[in-house]
C-alpha cells in the first residue's frame, strides 16, 4: 500500500454550522487532521462534542460549510467537495465500509443478501460471486450459522458483526465506525473491538468513534474532540 | 436474485397491509374507470345496432282504414324499402279477480313470421300468438301481473268482457317509442280480429325509405311524397312519425347518461391520481431509511429510482390484476341495466379494447406520474437527512424556506391559542396535539385534502344533480294537476258532466278539455314535427307552467297558443309573439306563439290554446270528449281509487267512457326517461362515494402507519393507548372535515357542470340547478366514520407495539 508517512485522508480548516430554529449552531470550529494509512485512528469526546459531525464530513454524508476533506487514492486526490451526492455515493461504496451504532440492516433481507446488497450497489462483484463472498465475510465475522436469519432474529452484537461484514464487502481500503460498540454490552464490544484489530493485519486504515475514554488504549492512535476542536493529537504505540 | 430486486419483492410481499392498500387504492381508481369506459363504449356502440336490428319504420302513417290495394302501391311507391300494414286499436285488460283496467294499444300483424318491419324480440313465452291469443309487451307488465300461460279479460268497446290466454311476453323497441302518449303494445294475429270485434281492415302504416335512413330531411320528403298519394287516393292522414334507422329515440337521455359517464371518468381519473400520488407519498416516506442505507453503502440516485420505479410498476400491475375482470364486469352490468332501462338488448358480453387501453395507462402511467416525484425525491435525498432527521422533515421540509413558513404557521398556531384563551376558551391539551400534527406535514396534508376533496366534491354535486332533476321532475307533475283525466268515445255537455261528477262529493272540480293533433310545419311547408295540442279553459287552475318565454293561454286568444321548449329544435331563434305555420284540422295556418314552457324535450312538443277557441273550431263549443276532475286528496292511492270509482260510476249512469286515467300515473309515463337519468345518477353517486370511501380509507391508514414510529416514542414517554387513539381520531376527523368543507365549496362547481351536461342533452334551456343537504349529510356521515376508523385500526396495531419494536420499525 501507499507511504505510511504520507496522509490518506486530510481535513484542513474543517467547519460545520447548523442551521436550526434556535439559530445557528458551529459543530466544527475548524478541524485540522490527517489520517495515515493502516493506522487505527480514534476520535474520543462527550457526547455533544461534534464526533459524529467530524465522521459524516470523512464520509461525505453531510456537506461542510468550510474547509476541505481530501482523499488519496491510486495517487491521486479527491476533494470531497467537488464529488456529487451521485458520485460521493458509488465512491463511498467503493471506498469505505461505515459502521453506524444503529447497525442501520435492512430488516427485509436475510444476513447474506445484506452483505450482497453493498457489492449489487457498489457493482465491484459479478452477482453470482456476491453471494460466495458475502458468505466468507459472514464466516469471517463468525455468523456463516446464521447466514439465512433475518436481522430481528439475530442479537445486536451480532447484528453490528453483520455491519461489519457489510463494510468489508467491497474490500474497501477504509472503514469508518461510529460508537460501533455503543449499544453493545462490554463482552460483546470487546469482540467487536478484536474484529477491528483483525483487519488492521490486511492493510486497511480504520477510523473509529467513542465517547469511551477506557478505549484510548486500543486505538494506534487518538484525537480529542471537545465542542467541535481537536484539543490533543498524540501518537502512540 | 439480486439482493436490490430481492428487497423490492420484500417490500412487496413483507408488509402485506400496505401493498393491499396501495393496490387497491389504485385499482380502485382503474376499475372505476374500467366501468365507465366500458360502459361508454359498450353503450354507444351497441345502442344503434341493437335498436337498428329490430328494422325499425322509418315512417309511421296513423290513418282511416285500408285495404291491400293501398299497401302494394305504398309498397311500389319510390324512395319506399318496405312497408307493412296494420291494424291498430285500443282495449282494456286486467288479470282475473282485478278490478283496475289497464287500456293497451293492440297491434294485428298478418304474420309474424313473414313481418320485417319493427320486429320483436322474446322475453318469455311464445314469440307468436295462437288464434285468440295474445301477446305482450313487457312495458305492461309495469301496469298488471301476469305470465305467459295465463288468462286476462278483455274489455272490449261494446263493454263485452271475454277471456284471452297470455301466449308470452315479447319486447318491441320500435313502435312503442315515438309516442309517451300512447298505452303501452300487445300484439295478435289477424285471425283474432273477428274475437276482438274488429274488421279486417288496415289504418296504421309502416315503412322503410330506400336511402337516407339516418337521415331526417330525406325521410320528411319520402313522406311528404307518400301523403300526397295516400291524399290522392281519397284517404284521411291523422298523425305521422318520423325516426331514424340507427338512432335510439331515447338518444338525448342517453348522451345524457354517456356526458356524464365521462365527466365522471375525468373526475375519477384525476380522483385515483391524487389518491395514488398521496399514498407513494406516504409510502416513500416510511421507506426513507432504507434509501438512506442504500446510499450509504454506495447505492446511486439512478439504482434506487430503478428499484422504486420497479416497486410501483409492480403495484399498478398488480392493480390491474383485480380491477380490469372487475371493471369489465363492472361495465358490462351497468351498460346492461341501462341497455334495461332504455329498452334495447346489448350485443353480448365482451372485452372492450379501448377500456383496457385506458385502464392499462391508468393503472401503469398514474403510479408513475403520481409516485414520480416521490420517488425523485426519495432518491434525492441525503443520507444524513435519511439516517438521522425525523423521517418525515427530512422528506417535506426540506429547505430553509420551508421550514420558515412552519414556524410562522407555529407561531400562528400559538397567537391563536392564546387569543382563543384569553377569551376563556381553552383548547383541550390533545385536540392542540391533533392540531398540530395535521397542519406540521403540509405537502401530504394538501395531497390528502385534494384527494378526499375530489371524492366528497363528485359524491356530493352528483346528489345534487340528481335531486336537481328529481325536483324537475316533481315541476312536470304542474302539468298534471288533475287527479283523474275521465275520457269519453263521444263528447258530452259540460254541464251534464259537472253534474253527474258532483254526485260524489268527493269531488272539488271538474274541467272540460279539448285536444287537437296538429303538425308544426317549417316556412317551406315540410313537416317539422307532430304537436299535441291540449286545451284546457284559459283560466284553468290544473296547469302551472314553468314560462320561459312569454306568457300563458288567455281566453280571448285566437290562433294562439304556447309551445314546449322541444320547439327550438325546429325554430332555435324563436321568440314570444312570433308566427309560426301549423297544419291543424287539414289546413295550414299561422299561429301566434304566445309563450313558450318548459317540459321534457326529448318527450316531442306539447302545446296549449285555450279551450274556448278550439273547442268552437271542432264545432264542440260547451262539449268535450275529456275532462280533467279534482279531487279531495292527491296521493297516488287516492287517485288510482278514483279513477276506477268515476269510470264504474259513468258507466253505470249509460255514459261511454273510454278511460279514466289517475293524474299521476300520466306524468310517471311523461317523465320516465328522466327516471331513468335518476337511477342512474344514483349509481354513480355510490360509485364515487366507493372510490372516495376507499380513499379517505386509504388516505388516513397511511397517514397513521406512516407514523408509527411517533406514535411507539409517545408511548415510550408515557401516554396511554387510550391518549394516543383519540389524537389520532381527532386527527383523522379534523382532516376529514377539513376535506368536507373543502368539497362543500368544490362541490359547487362539479354541480353546475353535471347540471350543465344532463340539461343540455334532455333540455333546450337550462334547468335551475338545486343543492340538497343530503349529499352533504351522507358525505359528512361517511367522513366522519370512515375517517376515525381508517386512523383508528392502523393506530391500535402501533399503540400495541412494544416500544423496542417500533423504534427498531422500518
Ligand atoms: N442536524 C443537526 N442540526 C442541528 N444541530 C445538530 C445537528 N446534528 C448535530 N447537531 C449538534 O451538533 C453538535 C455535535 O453533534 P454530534 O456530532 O452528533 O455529536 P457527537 O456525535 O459527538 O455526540 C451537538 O451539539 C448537536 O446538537
Ligand atoms: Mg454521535
Amino acid at each position: 500500500m501507499a507511504d505510511r508517512n504520507s496522509p490518506f485522508i486530510e481535513l484542513r480548516g474543517v467547519v460545520k454550522d447548523y442551521h436550526s430554529k434556535a439559530g445557528a449552531f458551529q459543530a466544527l470550529k475548524g478541524i485540522d487532521l490527517d489520517i495515515y494509512p493502516g493506522e487505527f485512528l480514534g476520535v474520543v469526546g462527550k457526547s455533544g462534542a461534534g464526533k459524529s459531525t467530524l465522521l459524516n464530513m470523512l464520509t461525505g454524508v453531510d456537506k461542510l460549510t468550510a474547509g476541505e476533506v481530501r482523499v488519496y487514492t491510486n495517487g491521486s486526490s479527491i476533494n470531497l467537495a467537488n464529488l456529487s451526492e451521485n458520485e460521493l455515493a458509488l465512491w463511498r461504496g467503493r471506498t469505505m465500509g461505515v459502521v453506524y451504532q444503529s447497525f442501520q440492516l435492512l430488516p427485509m433481507l436475510n444476513l447474506v443478501q445484506n452483505v450482497m446488497m453493498a457489492m449489487d450497489m457498489s457493482g465491484l462483484y459479478h452477482p453470482r460471486k456476491s453471494k460466495e463472498r458475502a458468505l466468507e465475510l459472514l464466516d469471517l465475522v463468525e455468523l456463516e450459522a446464521h447466514a439465512f436469519k433475518y436481522p430481528s432474529q439475530i442479537s445486536g452484537g451480532q447484528q453490528q458483526r453483520v455491519a461489519i461484514a457489510r463494510a468489508l464487502a467491497n474490500d474497501p481500503p477504509l472503514i469508518v465506525a461510529d460508537e460501533p460498540t455503543g449499544s453493545l454490552d462490554s463482552v460483546t464490544a470487546d469482540h467487536i473491538f478484536n474484529l477491528f484489530q483483525r483487519f488492521l493485519q490486511s492493510d486497511r486504515t480504520i477510523v473509529m468513534v467513542t465517547h469511551d475514554q477506557g478505549l484510548m488504549p486500543r486505538f494506534s492512535r487518538y484525537v480529542n474532540i471537545v465542542d467541535g476542536e481537536l484539543v490533543e493529537n498524540g501518537r502512540e504505540l | 436474485m439480486r439482493p436490490r430486486w430481492r428487497k423490492v419483492l420484500s417490500d412487496l410481499i413483507d408488509n402485506k397491509a400496505r401493498t393491499i392498500l396501495v393496490v387497491f387504492s389504485i385499482a380502485v381508481g382503474v376499475f372505476a374507470i374500467g366501468v365507465i369506459a366500458g360502459t361508454y363504449v359498450i353503450i354507444s356502440e351497441d345502442m344503434g345496432v341493437s335498436y337498428s336490428a329490430n328494422n325499425p319504420s322509418n315512417i309511421e302513417i296513423r290513418m282511416d282504414d285500408f285495404d291491400q290495394d293501398l299497401l302494394n302501391t305504398i309498397r311500389k311507391f319510390d324512395g319506399i324499402k318496405g312497408a307493412e300494414a296494420r291494424r291498430v286499436f285500443t282495449i282494456r285488460l286486467r288479470p282475473l279477480g282485478e278490478t283496475k283496467w289497464t287500456s293497451v294499444d293492440v297491434i294485428a300483424i298478418e304474420d309474424f313470421q313473414e313481418n320485417e318491419i319493427n320486429l320483436l324480440e322474446p322475453v318469455s313465452g311464445a314469440t307468436e300468438p295462437g288464434k285468440n291469443e295474445i301477446l305482450l309487451e313487457r312495458d305492461v307488465l309495469d301496469e298488471l301481473e301476469v305470465s305467459s300461460g295465463e288468462y286476462l279479460e278483455v274489455q272490449l268497446r261494446d263493454d263485452t268482457i271475454k277471456e284471452i290466454m297470455v301466449a308470452g311476453i315479447v319486447r318491441d323497441s320500435s313502435t312503442g317509442a315515438i309516442d309517451f302518449l300512447s298505452p303501452p303494445l300487445a300484439y295478435i294475429t289477424t285471425d283474432s280480429l273477428k274475437f276482438f270485434d274488429q274488421p279486417k281492415d288496415y289504418n296504421r302504416l309502416f315503412a322503410t325509405v330506400e336511402v337516407g335512413q339516418d337521415d331526417d330531411e330525406q325521410i320528411r320528403s319520402v313522406l311528404a311524397d307518400l301523403s300526397e298519394k295516400i291524399e290522392k287516393n281519397n284517404y284521411t292522414i291523422g298523425r305521422t312519425f318520423i325516426s331514424k334507422t340507427h338512432e335510439h329515440p331515447l338518444e338525448p337521455t342517453i348522451n345524457a347518461v354517456l356526458g356524464i359517464l365521462m365527466a365522471l371518468g375525468v373526475l375519477i381519473v384525476f380522483l385515483s391520481s391524487a389518491l395514488i400520488a398521496n399514498t407513494l407519498n406516504a409510502l416513500l416516506n416510511q421507506h426513507l431509511r432504507h434509501i438512506g442505507v442504500m446510499k450509504l453503502i454506495g447505492g446511486r440516485d439512478q439504482i434506487i429510482f430503478r428499484m422504486y420505479l420497479v416497486l410501483l410498476l409492480a403495484f399498478g400491475f398488480l392493480a390491474l390484476l383485480i380491477a380490469i375482470p372487475a371493471g369489465g364486469q363492472g361495465a358490462y352490468a351497468l351498460a346492461e341495466y341501462i341497455a334495461d332501462q332504455m329498452g334495447f338488448s346489448l350485443l353480448g358480453y365482451r372485452i372492450v379494447p379501448l377500456s383496457l387501453i385506458i385502464q392499462v395507462a391508468v393503472g401503469i402511467l398514474v403510479p408513475l406520474v403520481a409516485g414520480f416525484i416521490p420517488v425523485i425525491k426519495g432518491s434525492k435525498v441525503t443520507v444524513q437527512e435519511a439516517l438521522d432527521g425525523d423521517q418525515a422533515s427530512a422528506a417535506d421540509d426540506d429547505d430553509s424556506a420551508d421550514r420558515e413558513g412552519g414556524s410562522r404557521f407555529e407561531r400562528f398556531q400559538v397567537r391563536s391559542v392564546q387569543v382563543l384563551a384569553d377569551r376563556g376558551i381553552r383548547i383541550p391539551r390533545q385536540m392542540l396535539i391533533s392540531l398540530r400534527n395535521t397542519f406540521r406535514q403540509r405537502g401530504r396534508l394538501l395531497l390528502t385534502l385534494i384527494t378526499l376533496t375530489m371524492g366528497g366534491a363528485i359524491f356530493i354535486s352528483v346528489f345534487n344533480v340528481r335531486v336537481t332533476l328529481h325536483d324537475y321532475v316533481e315541476d312536470i307533475g304542474n302539468y298534471f294537476l288533475a287527479d283523474v283525466t275521465l275520457d269519453f268515445e263521444r263528447p258530452y255537455r259540460l254541464e251534464e258532466i259537472k253534474q253527474y261528477a258532483h254526485q260524489d262529493p268527493r269531488v272539488t272540480a271538474v274541467e272540460g278539455w279539448s285536444y287537437a293533433s296538429a303538425e308544426i310545419l317549417f316556412p317551406d311547408g315540410n313537416t317539422a314535427e307532430n304537436i299535441s295540442i291540449l286545451a284546457p279553459p284559459a283560466d284553468s287552475n290544473l296547469v302551472s307552467p314553468l314560462m320561459v318565454d312569454g306568457h300563458w293561454i288567455q281566453p280571448g286568444d285566437i290562433k294562439k297558443l304556447t309551445i314546449s321548449e322541444g320547439i327550438y329544435d325546429y325554430y332555435p331563434d324563436l321568440k314570444a309573439g312570433d308566427m309560426i305555420p301549423l297544419k291543424i284540422n287539414g289546413k295550414e295556418e299561422y299561429w301566434e306563439v304566445v309563450g313558450v314552457f318548459k317540459f321534457i324535450g326529448l318527450e316531442g312538443v306539447l302545446g296549449y290554446a285555450p279551450y274556448e277557441y278550439i273547442s268552437r273550431e271542432q264545432n264542440l263549443a260547451n262539449r268535450s270528449f275529456s275532462y280533467r276532475i279534482v279531487t279531495e286528496k292527491h296521493d297516488r292511492v287516492y287517485q288510482q281509487v278514483m279513477a276506477k270509482e268515476l269510470d264504474a260510476y259513468f258507466r253505470d249512469q249509460g255514459f261511454h267512457v273510454q278511460e279514466a286515467t289517475p293524474g299521476l300515473s300520466t306524468m310517471d309515463s311523461a317523465s320516465e326517461s328522466l327516471d331513468i337519468l335518476i337511477a342512474f345518477l344514483l349509481i354513480m353517486a355510490l360509485l364515487t362515494a366507493t372510490v372516495g370511501s376507499m380513499g379517505l380509507a386509504g388516505t388516513m391508514s397511511m397517514n397513521v402507519m406512516d407514523r408509527t414510529r411517533e406514535i411507539g416514542i409517545m408511548r415510550a414517554i408515557g401516554a396511554t393507548d387510550r391518549e394516543i387513539i383519540r389524537m389520532v381520531i381527532g386527527e383523522g376527523m379534523l382532516i376529514g372535515l377539513l376535506s368536507f368543507g373543502l368539497g362543500m365549496i368544490l362541490a359547487v362547481p362539479f354541480t353546475y357542470l353535471l347540471s350543465a351536461i344532463v340539461s343540455n342533452a334532455v333540455f333546450a334551456t337550462p334547468i335551475a340547478v338545486v343543492f340538497t343537504p343530503m349529499g352533504y349529510y351522507i358525505w359528512l356521515g361517511l367522513v366522519i366514520i370512515l375517517s376515525s376508523l381508517a386512523s383508528v385500526l392502523p393506530a391500535r396495531n402501533a399503540a400495541r407495539l412494544t416500544i423496542r419494536e417500533v423504534l427498531a420499525y422500518e
